[in-house]
């Protein structure tokens, strides 16, 4: 039960609280996106690396909506979303990237992507040997679809395969926006 | 993006988000989670801040290795005053933001 179910607002200012900045976020999107979220009732097993950070390899998904200047960007305006992804190359820098999104603000993120998508920074840790490597792509998509069934069937069943089948990747940061 | 980390997880890929919306990533119920009390658009805080960034890849990186048990959903100590603070600080020095 979270703040934002019982209805209750916080008393103090959450910024200096270090709580959610929009606590009823949840129920706002509920309400103006009937059926757009789901909730689920029980947890998946839980998979344990079988190697130590410096020997896995790592990729990261984000519903940023970043893709390479070069890509064609998704569907920003279609009133159900976009039910596709895109491949980021794991080596690209900030400037051979763009944000195409409307749904959150991402000003600070144009000024450097590691933001939204820190995908300098892993290079970083890959090369101190932090991280064993990357996988070859990265995934991008656009986080607002409003068919959630539609979404786990196709978007995030097809990224989940192309991550353990193609990308061989030992373990995934994900970065919602 | 909480239906991707558990369809990954299912096939047996451990996952680890970085999230603003508490209490959506509760209700999914994600495997592990690193909770940033930062505004949407802002996940590893705030421009050229390398360090930052740095901290909150690596806090997430950490639940990789050291989580039991499934839902775990850990905060990050660091109000977002402080972070805008901070950025303040860069750009007196200096630096672009």
């Amino acid at each position: 039960m979270t703040a934002a179910d019982s209805g209750a607002l916080p008393t103090i200012d959450p910024r200096e609280a270090g709580t959610q900045l929009r606590s009823g976020l949840w129920k706002t999107i509920n309400e103006r996106y009937p059926g757009a979220m789901i909730r689920k009732d029980s947890f998946v097993p839980q998979a344990r690396l079988a190697n130590s950070l410096s020997q896995s390899r790592l990729v990261m998904i984000s519903s940023c909506g970043v893709h390479l200047k070069t890509d064609e960007p998704l569907d920003v305006c279609h009133p159900f979303g976009d039910f596709r992804f895109l491949r980021v190359p794991s080596s690209a820098k900030h400037e051979d990237l763009i944000i195409h999104q409307l749904k959150y603000p991402h000003d600070d993120a144009d000024l450097d992507i590691n933001v939204i998508f820190p995908i300098e920074r892993l290079q970083e840790l890959c090369e101190e040997g932090v991280l064993g490597g990357l996988t070859p792509n990265f995934f991008s998509f656009i986080g607002y679809n409003m068919d959630p069934d539609k979404f786990e069937r196709t978007v995030a069943a097809d990224i989940a395969q192309a991550v353990v089948e193609k990308e061989h990747a030992d373990c995934a940061l994900l970065a919602p926006a | 993006m909480g239906l991707i980390q558990r369809a990954i997880e299912e096939r047996g890929v451990p996952t680890v988000s970085v999230t603003v919306a508490r209490d959506v990533t509760e209700l999914i119920k994600v495997p592990r989670a690193l909770f940033v009390p930062w505004p949407m658009g802002h996940h590893f805080g705030v421009p050229f801040h390398r360090e930052l960034q740095r901290r909150v890849v690596l806090a997430a990186l950490a639940l990789l290795e050291n989580s039991e048990d499934p839902g775990l959903l850990i905060n990050l100590p660091m109000k977002w005053a402080d972070v805008r603070r901070e950025a303040k600080t860069l750009t007196e020095q200096g630096r672009r933001l």
